[in-house]
This record gives C-alpha cells, sequence and structure tokens, in this order.
C-alpha cells in the first residue's frame, strides 16, 4: 500500500472508511455487471467573514461529508450518493448505482489499492484554518475605510471575504487511489453610490473580486488595494456611462482579460464532449475543421498553478492537463471524460469534473483561454469607425446546438472613428458562437489572464474556472442597447 | 416528522449550553430518484439521500450562520463549538436577534397538501415506461412534422424524477415548525440538426407536488416536438421598437427585475430604484400582483417564512401602484435604527406568485398583437436594480396580421424593466401549468436590437 493511499485512508477513517468498505463497496457497485466504478468521498469545510455598514458582523460556515458511487457501463451511468459514511448507507448507495447494469458481475473489487501520483499546483502556504477570524477583521475594516476614504459618492460598502478546503479521495474499482487537497480563497467587495440631489439623485452599484486556489498567503496588501480600486472606479464610472446607443450589428473590441467571457459561452461549452457525443452541440462533426480564422488559438489548460481553475486531476483520477482545442483556427479537440474519450477513441483530456459528491463527472472547463495574437491593441481600437469596446461583464450564457451565446457588458466604452468616447453600461451581446468566430478578425499581443470568481454552470453543477485573452475584435455582433429607431 | 424535531431542539438547547443565547436551527432530509433516458437507453439513474443541519447562533450580540452534513454526534457537538467560539471573535450587531415571539403568531390552518400520499408506490418500471414513452411517442410526431423540412432529428432525450423531503426548525424563542413534501418530474428535449448545422433544442416539462396532477407522456412529448419545429430556420430581426408578447413561461423572468429591487436587502443598502415608490404607481395599471403562500399542492406553498413569520395572503402591486415591500426581520430592524423611526417587518419571502389574469387566451394575444414580436425564451442578460437598466438575449417568432411566422433568433431586449411593465398593454387568460401560472403579457413600444 503506498503512502498517498494511506493518507486518503487515514484522512477518511475518521469518518469510518476502511479498506474492508472499500472493497464491499465497489463489489456492491459492480454485481450487476458494471464495466467498472469509483466512490469520491470528499470532506469539505469553508469559512466566510463579510462586513457590512462598518462592521464584521456576519459570519458563516460549512461542512460538507459524503461519498458519490458512480458506476458505468458503456455511456450509461448509474450514480448514488450519501452524506452518510455508515457502512449500511454506503453499500446501499453502491447497490442503487449497480442498477445501470442488468447482468452478472463482469468485473471485480480490487486485492488491494495503490495510490496515483500526481502533481502538485496548489501548496498551501498559511491554511485559512490557522488564521482566527479575529486577525481577519482589520483587513476587512481598512478596506471598509479605503473605500469611504476614495471618494464622497460611496454610500454604502460591504467586504466579503470567504475560504474553503476540499479534501477528496477517489477509489477505482481497478485499485487506483487519488487524494487532494483543494484550497480556495476570495475576496469580494460590493459598493453602492449616490449622485446629485432630489429629483437629479442617481444610484448605482457595482462589485469587483478575486478569486484562487490557496490559503490565507492570497490576501496580500497589494492584492485588498487592487480589489478596492477595481469596486471604486467600476461603480463611480457608472454615473458617467449610459446603455450602449447602438441598437444591432457592430464590430466589438473585447478588451483583454475578462472578455474571455467570450470563449467560454461561445465557444468553449459547445467542445465539451459529452454535447458531442449526444450529437447536440454545433461543434459535432467539426474535429480538424477550420472554425476561426488563423491566428486564433484557444487553449483550456488545468495546470496554470494556483488558477480559480487548476487541477492536479480530475474528478475521474485523470492527471489535469493542457488541451488545445483550436489550433490556429483548426478544431483540434473536445474536452473528455472518461466516458467520451471511449466513445471517441481517444485518451481523456482530464476535464471530467463535478461540483461535490453529490454529482456524477461530466466534461467541464478548467483555464480557458485564447493565446495572445499579433495586433497592437490600440490599433485594434483604431480599426473600428462605430462600434463597443467592451471591459467587464457579468453573466453568460449559450444555446449548446444552436450556438446562441449571449454576455452581458457592465462596463465599456463607445467607440466613435477609432477613439474610445462616451462611458457605456448594462449592456447585453448576443450571438451565434460559430459566426463570432468565423469574425474574429484582429487578435492583440497583450494577453491577460483574469483573476475573478467565475463560476461556471451546467446540469445543474457549479464549478469554479477561471479565463482569459487578449484584446480582440469581432466583426459584427448584436449589441443590445438602445437606439431612436422607429416603430417597426 | 417528530423525531426530526426532536433533533432540532436538541441541537438548539445544546447550541445554548455551549454559549449561545439565541439559536435558530434546521434539520432536513431527503431522497431522490431520476431516471434520464436518451435515445433507446438509460443514460444516467441517480437515487441519493440528503441529510443537513443548519443553525443560526446569537452569542452575544453577534451573529453567524453555519451548515453541515455530518450528523455524527460527536462531529455535531464539535461543529456547535467551534461555531460559537468563531462567533465570539466578531463584532457585534445589535439588530442581530430572534424576531419577537408574537410574530409567529396566527399560522393559518390551511392544509397545503403537500406530500402525495401514494410517493412511495412509484416503481422503477413506472420511471423506466414513461421516459421510453416519450421518446416514442416524440419521435413520431417527429417523423410527420418533419415531412417536407430540411432537418433531422439529432437526439431525444427525456428525465422522469420524483423526490421526497422532510425539514423542522426551532428557535430558542419559541418557534417550531416542521414539513414535508414529495415532488414528481418529467422532461423532453428534442434536438433536431439542420442543413446549416445548426441544433435547436426544443423542450417542455411538467413538475408537480402529487403524481396524478402531473401533464400527460403524450402531452410533454408533443410539445417539446413543437417547441423545436417552431425554431427551425431562425432569422434575424432587424433593430426597432415592436409591440411585443411574452410567452406565459416566459413572463416569470420579466417579473423577477421588477420584484429584486424591493427586497430589504436592496433598500437598506441603497441599490433599489424603488426606495421612496411605496404606495405609488411603478408599472401599469393593468398588473395586480399578489402572493399566495396558502395555495394548495404549490411549490413555495409555506404556513411560515424564513424568520418564522406566519404567512398569509398578500397585495404586491395592485393596478400597478406598488403595495409592499419585502423586508426581512434584520433589515427591518437595521432600517429602523438607521431612520431613527420604525420600519415594518412586512416578510422577505415570496412564494406563489399570481398576477390577476386577463381575458384573452394566448392565440387571441397574437391576434390584437397585430404585428410584432412574440418572446419564447430569454438566453443570458442581466438588469440593473438601482437603475431600471435591462437588457437580456431573446428568442422567439414574429407576429403579422395577427398570425405566428417565421422563427428570429440572436436579438435583445433592452430599456428598463419599470418603464416596460408601464409598456404593458394587455394582460392574457392562459396561466402557465407549471411553477408560477404566469399569463402572457403584451407590452408596446419595445426595443429589440438584431441586425
Amino acid at each position: 500500500m503506498s503512502e498517498a493511499h494511506q493518507e486518503g485512508l487515514q484522512y477518511f477513517s475518521q469518518f469510518g472508511v476502511d479498506e474492508r468498505l472499500l472493497r464491499e463497496a465497489i463489489a456492491c457497485a459492480l454485481e450487476r455487471g458494471g464495466s467498472w466504478a469509483d466512490l469520491f468521498f470528499e470532506h469539505g469545510t469553508s469559512q466566510s467573514i463579510s462586513l457590512q455598514d462598518g462592521a464584521v458582523n456576519a459570519a458563516s460556515s460549512g461542512v460538507s461529508l459524503g461519498v458519490g458511487v458512480r458506476v458505468v457501463s458503456g455511456v450509461q451511468t448509474g450514480y448514488a450518493y450519501s452524506e452518510d459514511l455508515s457502512r449500511e448507507a454506503v453499500l446501499n448507495a453502491a447497490r442503487s448505482a449497480a442498477l445501470i447494469a442488468e447482468g452478472a458481475p463482469q468485473a471485480q473489487a480490487p486485492l488491494g489499492f495503490n495510490a496515483t501520483p500526481h502533481a502538485s499546483r496548489y501548496p498551501i502556504e498559511q491554511p485559512w484554518m490557522s488564521v482566527g477570524v479575529e486577525q481577519k477583521i482589520p483587513l476587512l475594516q481598512r478596506l471598509n475605510s479605503e473605500a469611504f476614504d476614495a471618494d464622497p459618492r460611496i454610500k454604502k460598502v460591504t467586504v466579503g471575504m470567504s475560504h474553503s478546503d476540499s479534501v477528496i479521495w477517489l477509489v477505482e474499482s481497478n485499485g487506483a487511489t487519488h487524494f487532494d487537497r483543494q484550497p480556495m480563497t476570495r475576496l469580494s467587495m460590493q459598493l453602492s453610490a449616490e449622485q446629485g440631489e432630489g429629483p437629479n439623485k442617481r444610484r448605482e452599484s457595482n462589485a469587483a473580486n478575486y478569486a484562487a486556489r490557496g490559503g490565507f498567503e492570497l490576501v496580500t496588501d497589494e492584492r485588498l488595494t487592487a480589489l478596492r480600486e477595481k469596486a471604486v472606479r467600476r461603480t463611480l464610472f457608472l454615473f458617467d456611462a449610459e446603455i450602449a446607443p447602438l441598437a444591432g450589428e457592430y464590430p466589438v473590441v473585447l478588451g483583454a482579460g475578462a472578455s474571455a467571457i467570450l470563449l467560454h459561452e461561445a465557444i468553449g461549452h459547445g467542445m465539451e464532449a459529452d454535447f458531442n457525443r449526444k450529437d447536440i452541440s454545433i461543434y459535432s462533426e467539426r474535429v480538424n475543421k477550420r472554425i476561426a480564422p488563423k491566428g486564433v488559438t484557444i487553449i483550456d489548460d488545468g495546470t496554470r498553478e494556483g488558477d480559480r481553475g487548476a487541477i492536479n486531476f480530475d474528478d475521474e483520477g485523470v492527471d489535469s492537463q493542457r488541451t488545445v482545442l483550436v489550433e490556429d483556427g483548426i478544431l483540434r479537440s473536445y474536452m473528455h471524460d472518461r466516458i467520451s474519450a471511449t466513445h471517441y477513441g481517444v485518451a481523456p483530456t482530464g476535464n471530467g469534473r463535478r461540483e461535490s459528491f453529490r454529482h456524477a463527472p461530466v466534461p467541464r472547463m478548467r483555464n480557458t483561454y485564447m493565446t495572445a495574437g499579433e495586433h497592437d491593441p490600440e490599433d485594434i481600437i483604431r480599426s473600428v469607425k462605430r462600434g463597443v469596446y467592451a471591459e467587464s461583464f457579468t453573466n453568460g450564457q449559450v444555446m449548446i446546438g444552436a450556438g446562441d451565446f449571449t454576455f452581458y457588458i457592465k462596463t465599456g466604452y463607445l467607440i466613435e472613428d477609432g477613439k474610445l468616447t462616451r462611458p457605456i453600461k448594462d449592456t447585453n451581446i448576443i450571438g451565434n458562437g460559430p459566426e463570432v468566430l468565423e469574425r474574429t478578425d484582429m487578435v492583440g499581443h497583450d494577453f491577460k489572464f483574469d483573476d475573478g470568481g467565475w463560476v461556471c454552470g451546467k446540469d445543474g453543477q457549479s464549478v469554479p474556472v477561471s479565463l482569459g485573452m487578449p484584446t480582440v475584435r469581432v466583426s459584427s455582433v448584436t449589441i443590445g442597447g438602445v437606439s431612436q429607431g422607429g416603430e417597426q | 416528522m417528530s423525531e426530526l424535531l426532536d433533533q432540532a431542539r436538541r441541537v438548539a438547547e445544546r447550541a445554548q449550553a455551549l454559549g449561545a443565547q439565541e439559536a435558530k436551527v434546521s434539520l432536513s432530509r431527503s431522497r431522490g430518484v431520476s431516471v434520464e433516458w436518451r435515445d433507446g437507453a438509460i443514460e444516467r439513474l441517480q437515487d441519493h439521500t440528503d441529510q443537513g443541519l443548519s443553525v443560526s447562533l446569537f452569542v452575544d450580540g453577534r451573529f453567524s450562520r453555519h451548515g453541515t452534513s455530518d450528523m455524527r454526534p460527536e462531529a455535531v457537538e464539535r461543529f456547535l463549538s467551534d461555531a460559537i467560539t468563531m462567533t465570539r471573535y466578531l463584532e457585534a450587531d445589535e439588530c442581530r436577534s430572534l424576531p419577537a415571539p408574537e410574530r409567529y403568531a396566527g399560522r393559518a390552518e390551511v392544509d397545503l397538501d403537500l406530500r402525495d400520499p401514494n410517493y412511495e408506490q412509484v416503481s422503477a418500471e413506472q420511471r423506466r415506461a414513461e421516459v421510453t414513452e416519450v421518446e416514442a411517442i416524440a419521435r413520431e410526431a417527429l417523423s410527420e412534422e418533419l415531412k417536407g423540412k430540411e432537418a433531422e432529428v439529432s437526439s431525444v432525450s427525456s428525465v422522469v424524477g420524483d423526490y421526497f423531503g422532510q425539514s423542522a426548525r426551532v428557535h430558542t424563542n419559541g418557534f417550531e415548525g416542521a414539513r414535508e413534501g414529495t415532488s414528481f418530474y418529467m422532461t423532453a428535449g428534442v434536438t433536431l440538426k439542420e442543413a446549416n448545422g445548426k441544433r435547436p433544442l426544443g423542450s417542455a416539462f411538467t413538475y408537480r407536488r402529487h403524481r396524478s396532477d402531473l401533464r400527460s407522456v403524450e402531452e410533454i412529448a408533443r410539445e417539446a416536438v413543437r417547441d423545436v419545429t417552431e425554431k427551425l430556420n431562425a432569422q434575424k430581426l432587424a433593430s426597432g421598437r415592436y409591440t411585443v408578447l411574452v410567452k406565459s413561461d416566459t413572463v416569470g423572468r420579466l417579473l423577477s427585475y421588477l420584484l429584486a429591487p424591493l427586497s430589504g436587502g436592496a433598500l437598506q443598502q441603497k441599490r433599489s430604484l424603488f426606495e421612496d415608490k411605496l404606495n405609488t404607481k411603478i408599472v401599469s395599471e393593468l398588473l395586480t400582483l399578489r402572493d399566495n403562500p396558502h395555495r394548495p399542492r404549490g411549490f413555495s406553498s409555506a404556513l411560515w417564512d424564513g424568520d418564522g413569520f406566519a404567512t398569509a395572503p398578500r397585495p404586491i402591486i395592485e393596478k400597478g401602484v406598488l403595495k409592499t415591500f419585502l423586508i426581512g426581520d434584520y433589515h427591518a430592524k437595521k432600517m429602523s435604527l438607521e431612520s431613527g423611526s420604525p420600519v415594518w417587518a412586512t416578510g422577505a419571502s415570496l412564494h406563489n406568485m399570481e398576477i390577476e389574469l386577463g381575458e384573452l387566451s394566448f392565440d387571441g394575444l397574437v391576434r390584437e398583437a397585430g404585428d410584432g414580436v412574440m418572446i419564447d425564451r430569454f438566453l443570458g442578460g442581466n438588469s440593473n436594480p438601482s437603475t431600471g437598466e435591462l437588457s437580456l438575449g431573446c428568442g422567439g417568432r414574429l407576429i403579422k396580421n395577427g398570425q405566428l411566422t417565421d422563427a428570429v433568433t440572436e436579438f435583445n431586449l433592452s430599456g428598463r424593466f419599470d418603464e416596460l411593465w408601464s409598456q404593458l398593454v394587455m394582460v392574457g387568460g392562459d396561466p402557465y401549468p407549471e411553477g408560477q401560472p404566469t399569463p402572457s403579457c403584451l407590452f408596446e413600444g419595445v426595443q429589440l436590437s438584431g441586425v
């Protein structure tokens, strides 16, 4: 038995898990003929504190403990979970998951278990549990004071700091085990501001956040200052901004960094292999075909150390990797879990992820980005006669099959005669993924990764992701602004 | 149920014994089963049992909230102890306390009928038979619908599932409550492949507290087929101002933007454009919106809310006039402190929204629209609750001469949500049969941006 296997066993033995239970659970899972099975044990702990109206007067903590049992038969999945780790409950879950198959056992429980070694991409220097709440409170108070000092129009400040730590232990029916501790730190600041008096009084609110895998060492003075500056700037910006005075198809320049929500929504989801296996993605049957102009390369990379979407291995035990999705405009690979990889006869790409033990893994993005191109960002803006420059965003969404996607510009600028002019806000963009990719005609050399707390939703599951891109021009996309157009 | 309530009482007592002056304890457990079917085979079987404990603690004028699924007695004891220790480090908040016990009084004596007594009789064979039948009916309907059309079937899927949950809540100053409920659902999804490679998805679902109330397999399968075939060959829309008919199942999204600025949190944090608008007209007089927490078999029906306040039906907007904010106990105390005058906690929870219906059917509204756009889905987008600005992605169909015609997609609806609801010219008599029974609504002069 390897040391790492011992680590997992030792950790979960505090909840009554032993090797006998593992063997019995796997035997139950495979008793009706499943091809293979896995047990996903998870013990998650979290803590958050928040400041509102000048006081750090609310906190929360959470403990999430349980096991998910998956049985796979071809492309069919039986899944059951239990929040009770007693022998009876775990075996019941295994028997429920086993019902996906019908027949005599095809595989047997392993005689022994061996840990699979994996990289360490988020070493924790200072565990959040080792830092008392009393040490965190002054940091939030500092941000609060600085925000009010920054501008008299700031009227309300909310600051949050949250940490989580998820200990996962995956036990496969072939005896391979995988142990990991996945940390996350998140900082957030929300501001409300007022300008003017009486009937001219205006209100605006906006927010900024930061998130990455790591412990309390990520809470540095520089990050706190950057967060406050970003939140103040984005909030006060809105007083000068208006919903875009454009309604219809115009060029859009996507600023470096957070604009990669375009990649995530318009392109990323459609390249998750389960949608293609089921023939319900617009990118089905497009591998090795041109889907974007030359110069467009898109990566999904779970190996970037400390990034919010980084993982040492995916939730099926497959090593994380840097997966080239689009290479110089050619679709090279989907993002695979084990089931889709088997279906396509390729190696899994380490994209099988799940929100928690309560969910079966499915292909998901990690850190998705477009690599830098050759254009000067200033030249890209100068190239637009009339259009929009998009800077910060809130939510996005996509229809996988039709390819239609949207994302919401929270702050940006109008571009007139090659210059950034009027500030804009609260404007939705809608387009079709493949069409927008084809219209991506200028890629800047200013690649930037965004460190915001992005969350991706799919199949009722949320997972942390991150994204990045350089400044990019899309020659035409539909802008949901307001025009003075006539009645139809 | 009584066992769950007893357990909640014991946790509350332990919290007090360990140092909390007051505590709010909730315990829950549930079981759910689902079968997902796709293209002739089961895709996934799921079975789960959940348990959870959540505790709100009030310790020396300080407050915190905690949750765990680790229910081992020694783990719960440690969980409570750690939580209380952590709470002591926080700063005091004089507004954090349990509601006054008199606010718990007046609980309605209504049978909400949330539990199907036949829940346990649903068999794996029944679920499997239904998902199979959805596909068979859908494919049969598609063979007719797709004649002469340049589209083929990519995939047909269906999910059938059921759920049973119980919960109990105890406040240390006298509130106690326990409830249980069941839910059943069936979905159908049909994806077609068009000649241009696009794969539009049509879907339908039914979701009820009692299994016998579910719409039929046939109805769900045929609705999904109709939904997808109506999306074929979608065109882009010319930008402009249109008469817009928002279909019943889509109206809820527009309502949610209108309701968000009414919350105590939005008001107290100055993120509401409706701050000074109580008892004033904020939208068209055609909109009357009530909350009915006592609707039998309603998905959001409840006899008490998150604070433990007894619930009662109440108007939210009457003939366009805002009748109440949605203020919970904590924010009422905060606003009272800040303003120096008492603010009444009206109750933060919304349960079952009911819009006063008009007379016209959906087809009647289409005829009334004459020329315009029917929106049957929103995609992404967002709003600004401080200012009312709104921008949403949309899809739907054109209306020409009182008839639905071509599918349209990739356009945005933009403006302000308070102004949009002021542009309401007709409310339908066609409440959506699932979830919130919102009717279709007709608006005039709505900004849509396409090409």
